[in-house]
C-alpha cells in the first residue's frame, strides 16, 4: 500500500491532435515506465480504431512509479478517458477516478469544443485542471494568446500554463513535477470498509472480465470476498494488479491507489462502469454516488450485404458485446433486407464505432439502417408497445398515444453563440429550461427536447453554428406524448421497411421531400428507372426519379481489347458490391442513412 | 516450352498488327509508331519469324481469316505484303475461301497499292474514313479530306474489291444528331458493303482525351441515345443488317474475322500489341517495336502477358462477346461453360429487362435489342459478372 501523500491520480484532455496520446507517450517515455525503443507510437489508444481516428474509446489507467526531484518516491496513476459524447458517462466515472486533470491546449489553435465538454466534467467532479500548451515549438504557436483564451473561455487562471512540445519533450519533465506540486494527493480513511469506484471493464478471453477500479476507502487484498454495490453479488478476488504498462501483480490496495481486478466474472454486467466494489464482510452503507446503468439509447439495424453471411454477423456481434456492455443486438427480419440484427448503441458515434470494428476485424459487409430511439405505443385495444423499429409502429387508426423520449441537454457555449444555439435548439422542438452565465463570456442554456432530434445531426448542427465552440451535454430524462407520423419510403411503388422514419407531424412535409431527394442523390442511375417516393399512411408526399442510363456501352471490342473490356466490366461490378438489390433496384449503403442527413439543406 | 499452347481447334484466325502510321489521330489509342525510313525493313523479316515460330510450336493451322489491322496496313510497301502472303502461305493452311482483310486509310491507298493488294489476295477492305465533314475530320486529326475518302473507295471499287466497308465515328464533340446523320448519309450512298459506326469513346492518353474540356466536351448522353438508335434504323432501311453493338453490313457479307472472335473461337496475333487467344491461354504482344522485336529474337513470343483464362473467365467473355452480337448468346452453350443456367439464375432481373424491350430470347438464346446494346454494359455486369 502507497501512503496517500506519494499518490497522484490524473488524467489528460485535450482535443483530438492536440497531442494528448504523444503527451502521454512522452511521460511513459520520462519516466522510464516505457522505453522510447520498445514504444508503439500512442500506448494509451489501444485498438487500431482508436490510434486511427484519434479518439480513445476504453479507458486505461497506467501506473508510473516515479522519483521527484526531491528525491521522494511517488505513485502516478494517469487514467485515460474516452473522448465523445455518446461516452459522456465513462468520461465523467474515469474523470471521478482523479483528483486533477492535465487540460491540453494545442498552441496554435486554442481551444476547442470537444475540449470543453471534458473539461466541465472534470470541473463538475471538482477537479484540479492544470493547462498545458502543447506544441509550443511550432512557429505558429500562440501560448499568450490561447492562455488568454482559455482564462476567457473556460475561466481557468492561466496566468502560469505548463508550456511543452509533446513531440520534443520539451517542458514535460517540468510538467510531471507540476503534476506533484499542484495537483492534491488522494484522501481516504484505509479503516473505513472498502469503497472502490469502478471507471472501466472489460472481457479478456483468458481472463474474464477485468475491472479497472480506484480505491476510495478502505483496502483490498487477493483472495477477498468483494461484493458488488448495485446487484449485491460476491466475487472472490483471483488477481490484482496494475498496469506500468504491463501488467503487474500486487497483494493489495489501500485509499488513492489505482489498479484492476480479475475475480471470475462472466459477464460485463459483474461489473457495470460506476458501480461500487466493497467487501462482503462489513460492506459500504454509501456507495459511491452517480451510478447509473449504461444503456442503449438508439437502435439501428444491421444487415449483411449477402445473405448467407448471416451466421458470420452472429458470430461477430456477439463478441463484440462481450466488451461493450452498452451495445446490445436481437434477430430481426426485414422484408427489405432479409435476416439481420436490431442493435443498441448509445449514439451514433457509437454505431458508427461498431460498424468500423464488425467490417476491420470480422471483415463483415453491412447495411446499417436508419437509427431509431424507443417509442412508447399506447394502443385503442389497450397494449402498450415499445418500439425501436419504426416500421413496427401499429396503423395509426389503432394508436391511442405516442410517447418519445425526451432528453435534458445542457449546453456551454460563449455568449456570442447564444442566438444562434437558441434558434437550432426551437428548430429541434426544444424547451428552454434555463440559461445562465458562469462567467462574463460563458453561458450554460438548458434545454429539454425530443432525443430523436439530438440523435440526428443535432450535435454536427451545433459544432457547426457555433464554430465548435460549443459543448453538449444530454440525459434522458422522461417520455412525453407527441404528434408523431411515420413516413414511408417506396421504391417502385414497393414500400421499403428499412427507410421507415417517425417523425413530428409539423416537419413531416419537409422531411418526407428532403429524404426523397437525399435518396435520389444517393442512388446511382442504373439500368432502370428508380422512383421514390415518400408516404404518411396512403398518401404520396413527395417523389423523385433516377434516370436510367440511356447509354453504357463500349464501343468497340476486338481480339486485342477483350481482357481490357472483360477487367473493365469486373471493376465496375467490383464496385457495386456494397449495393444492397431490392427487386431490380441496387442500393448503396449509404442510401440507408440518407435520413441523417435528411434535415439539411446541403 | 510452349507444348501448353496447343489450340482446342487446329484452326485459328489471323491477325496481323501493322504498326505504323504517318502521323497519329487525336482519339486513337492503337499502338502505332510514326513511319520512319527502313522501320518496314525492321519490321518484315521479325514478323516472318514470328509466324514461323508460331507455325512450329502450333503445327500447320487452318486459317478461315486473316485480318491485316494497324497502325495502317495500307502504308505496307506491296513487295512486302507480298512476302507476308508468301510466308502465311507457306506455314498455314489458307481456307480456299478465305477471307482476307486489311484496313486501309484514303490517303495512303493508292491505286497501285490497291491492284497488288487485291491481286496478292486480299478481299476485303475496311477503309477508315471516320467523317464525311472535313471539320470533323480536322477535329480527330485525320489527314485526309471527304473527298479524299470517297476518291479512295472509287478507287479501291476500281482495283477490283467488292467488299468493301467503311469505319465511321459518331458522337464528336459539339456534334449534333443531324450532323452525324448526315455523314452517315452521304457513306449510304457511296454503297459499301459493310459499315462500322462506333460512338467516340475518349480513351486515356489520347491528344482528344487531354485537349481542353470545351474541346472534348462530347454530346450529351440523350442525344447520343438517339444517334445510336437512329444509325440503327437508318441503315436497316438501306439495306444494311445490324450483326454487331457497332457493326453493319449487307447480308452475308458481316467480317467473318471479327464474328470468329465474338463466338469465342481461337486467333493468333501477330506483330506488336496483337493478343492471340488459343484455348484457355491468352498472351498480348508488348506495344512497343523494340519489345516486340526482343521477345522474338528470343523466342519467347507467346509469354509477354500471358493470361490463363479460367472456366469463370470464360464464361464471363462468353457472354459479354456473344451479347454484343445481333445472333446473342446460345443458353445452353452457356450453361455447359458456366455450369448454371442464366435464366433462372437471374430471374427477375431478367423479366424486367424482357419487360422493358431490352433483351429478347428466342429459340434457346439470349439477345440485346437496340436499345438493350446501347446499355449493354450495365446488361453484361448485371448478367456475367458473378
Amino acid at each position: 500500500m502507497t501512503d496517500t501523500n506519494f499518490i497522484r491520480n490524473f488524467s489528460i484532455i485535450a482535443h483530438i491532435d492536440h497531442g494528448k496520446s504523444t503527451l502521454a507517450d512522452r511521460i511513459l517515455e520520462l519516466t522510464g515506465v516505457v522505453s522510447a525503443r520498445d514504444q508503439k507510437a500512442q500506448y494509451l489508444d489501444k485498438m487500431d480504431l482508436e490510434r486511427e481516428r484519434g479518439i480513445t474509446i476504453k479507458a486505461q489507467a497506467v501506473r508510473i512509479p516515479y522519483t521527484a526531484r526531491d528525491g521522494q518516491k511517488y505513485i502516478l496513476n494517469l487514467i485515460d478517458t474516452p473522448g465523445h459524447v455518446d461516452f459522456s458517462y465513462e468520461v465523467s466515472r474515469s474523470l471521478a477516478a482523479c483528483e486533477g486533470a492535465l487540460l491540453v491546449v494545442d498552441a496554435s489553435q486554442g481551444v476547442e469544443a470537444q475540449t470543453l465538454a471534458n473539461v466541465y466534467l472534470a470541473l463538475d467532479n471538482d477537479l484540479e485542471v492544470v493547462p498545458v500548451l502543447n506544441k509550443i515549438d511550432l512557429p505558429s504557436a500562440e501560448p499568450e494568446r490561447v492562455a488568454r483564451e482559455i482564462e476567457e473561455v473556460i475561466g481557468l487562471d492561466c496566468t502560469d500554463p505548463a508550456l511543452v512540445s509533446a513531440k520534443s519533450g520539451l517542458g514535460v519533465a517540468d510538467l510531471i513535477e507540476r503534476v506533484i506540486t499542484h495537483l492534491p494527493p488522494p484522501k481516504g480513511d484505509a479503516a473505513a470498509p472498502l469503497k472502490a469506484l469502478i471507471f472501466d471493464s472489460w472481457y479478456d478471453t483468458y481472463l474474464g472480465v477485468v475491472v479497472l477500479f480506484r480505491v476510495l476507502d478502505g483496502t483490498i487484498k487477493k483472495g477477498e470476498k468483494i461484493r458488488i454495490f448495485s446487484s449485491g453479488k460476491d466475487f472472490e478476488v483471483m488477481r490484482l494488479g496494475v498496469f506500468s504498462p504491463e501488467n503487474i501483480e500486487m497483494p493489495d490496495f489501500g485509499p488513492g491507489e489505482v489498479g484492476f481486478l480479475c475475480a471470475n466474472m462472466k459477464e460485463l454486467s459483474d461489473a457495470p462502469v460506476g458501480d461500487t466494489i466493497t467487501k462482503a464482510e462489513n460492506p459500504t452503507k454509501t456507495p459511491f454516488p452517480g451510478f447509473k446503468k449504461v444503456k442503449p439509447m438508439v437502435f439501428s439495424g444491421l444487415y449483411p450485404v449477402e445473405p448467407n453471411e448471416y451466421e458470420m454477423l452472429k458470430v461477430a456481434l456477439e463478441k463484440l458485446q462481450l466488451n461493450d456492455a452498452a451495445f446490445s443486438f436481437e434477430p430481426e427480419t426485414s422484408k427489405a433486407l432479409g435476416f439481420g440484427f436490431r442493435c443498441g448503441f448509445l449514439g451514433l458515434l457509437h454505431i458508427e464505432i461498431i460498424q468500423e470494428r464488425l467490417e476491420r476485424e470480422f471483415q463483415a459487409r453491412l447495411i446499417t439502417t436508419a437509427p431509431s430511439v424507443i417509442y412508447k405505443v399506447k394502443t385503442l385495444d389497450g397494449r402498450e408497445l415499445q418500439i425501436d423499429n419504426p416500421s413496427l409502429l401499429p396503423d395509426p387508426s389503432n394508436i391511442a398515444e405516442l410517447h418519445e423520449p425526451y432528453a435534458k441537454v445542457e449546453i456551454h457555449v460563449p455568449n456570442d453563440y447564444v442566438g444562434n444555439v437558441l434558434g437550432l435548439c426551437e428548430e429541434k422542438r426544444g424547451i428552454q429550461k434555463d440559461m445562465k452565465y458562469l462567467t462574463a463570456s460563458r453561458v450554460v442554456i438548458t434545454y429539454e427536447m425530443p432525443f430523436a432530434e439530438i440523435m440526428y445531426d443535432f450535435f454536427d448542427k451545433l459544432k457547426s453554428t457555433t464554430k465548435g465552440y460549443a459543448s453538449l451535454d444530454y440525459e434522458i430524462v422522461d417520455y412525453r406524448q407527441s404528434d408523431l407520423v411515420r413516413l414511408d419510403i417506396l421504391i417502385n411503388t414497393e414500400a421499403v421497411d428499412a427507410f421507415s422514419v417517425i417523425v413530428h407531424r409539423d416537419s413531416a412535409y419537409k422531411f418526407g421531400r428532403s429524404l426523397a431527394e437525399k435518396l435520389k442523390k444517393s442512388i446511382p442511375r442504373q439500368m432502370f428507372e428508380v422512383i421514390i417516393q415518400a408516404a404518411i399512411g396512403n398518401k404520396i408526399i413527395a417523389k423523385e426519379r433516377v434516370a436510367p442510363f440511356r447509354k453504357d456501352v463500349i464501343a468497340k471490342c476486338y481480339g486485342g481489347d477483350i481482357t481490357r473490356k472483360r477487367k473493365l466490366l469486373e471493376k465496375q461490378k467490383e464496385g457495386k458490391r456494397r449495393m444492397r438489390r431490392m427487386g431490380n433496384v441496387e442500393i448503396p449503403q449509404d442510401a440507408f442513412l440518407a435520413v441523417l442527413k435528411a434535415g439539411s439543406d446541403d | 516450352m510452349c507444348a501448353d499452347a496447343r489450340p482446342a481447334s487446329p484452326t485459328a484466325s489471323l491477325y496481323i498488327h501493322v504498326p505504323f502510321c504517318r502521323s497519329k489521330c487525336g482519339y486513337c489509342a492503337f499502338f502505332s509508331e510514326p513511319l520512319r525510313e527502313g522501320a518496314q525493313d525492321a519490321y518484315l523479316p521479325l514478323l516472318l519469324d514470328e509466324m514461323a515460330l508460331w507455325a512450329q510450336r502450333l503445327g500447320r493451322l487452318t486459317v478461315p481469316t486473316v485480318f491485316f489491322g494497324g497502325g495502317t496496313p495500307s502504308l505496307l510497301q506491296p513487295e512486302h505484303l507480298a512476302r507476308i502472303m508468301e510466308a502465311l502461305r507457306q506455314h498455314f493452311d489458307l481456307a480456299p475461301d478465305a477471307e482476307i482483310s486489311m484496313e486501309a486509310n484514303p490517303e495512303s491507298a493508292s491505286p497501285d497499292f490497291l491492284r497488288a493488294a487485291r491481286a496478292l489476295g486480299v478481299n476485303r477492305l475496311s477503309l477508315g474514313v471516320q467523317s464525311f465533314r472535313d471539320e470533323e475530320l480536322a477535329l480527330l486529326g485525320r489527314p485526309h479530306t471527304a473527298r479524299q475518302a470517297a476518291e479512295a473507295l472509287a478507287r479501291a471499287r476500281a482495283a477490283g474489291f467488292t467488299n468493301l466497308g467503311l469505319d465511321l465515328i459518331w458522337g464528336l464533340p459539339g456534334q449534333r444528331e443531324g450532323q452525324w446523320l448526315e455523314s452517315l448519309r452521304r457513306a449510304v450512298e457511296l454503297a459499301p458493303e459493310h459499315l462500322s459506326c462506333y460512338g467516340l469513346t475518349l480513351e486515356p492518353g489520347t491528344p482528344l482525351a487531354e485537349a481542353p474540356e470545351e474541346q472534348r466536351q462530347l454530346p450529351p448522353e440523350r442525344e447520343l441515345a438517339h444517334m445510336y438508335v437512329h444509325t440503327g434504323e437508318l441503315l436497316e432501311d438501306a439495306g444494311y443488317m445490324q450483326y454487331e453493338i457497332s457493326n453493319y453490313a449487307h447480308l452475308g457479307q458481316a467480317c467473318r474475322h471479327n464474328q470468329a472472335c465474338w463466338e469465342g473461337r481461337d486467333y493468333l496475333g501477330l506483330g506488336p500489341a496483337a493478343a492471340s487467344t488459343l484455348g484457355h491461354l491468352r498472351s498480348t504482344n508488348p506495344e512497343s517495336l523494340s519489345a516486340w522485336a526482343e521477345l522474338v529474337r528470343t523466342r519467347r513470343i507467346g509469354l509477354h502477358q500471358r493470361e490463363t483464362l479460367t472456366p469463370e473467365i470464360r464464361a464471363s467473355e462468353r457472354l459479354m462477346l456473344a451479347l454484343r452480337t445481333s445472333k446473342g448468346l446460345d443458353l445452353a452453350e452457356y450453361r455447359a461453360l458456366s455450369g448454371h443456367n442464366l435464366l433462372s439464375r437471374h430471374k427477375s432481373i431478367i423479366q424486367a429487362l424482357r419487360q422493358k424491350e431490352l433483351i429478347r430470347i428466342h429459340q434457346g438464346r439470349l439477345r440485346l435489342t437496340r436499345t438493350g446494346m446501347l446499355v449493354s454494359n450495365s446488361i453484361i455486369r448485371a448478367l456475367g459478372f458473378e
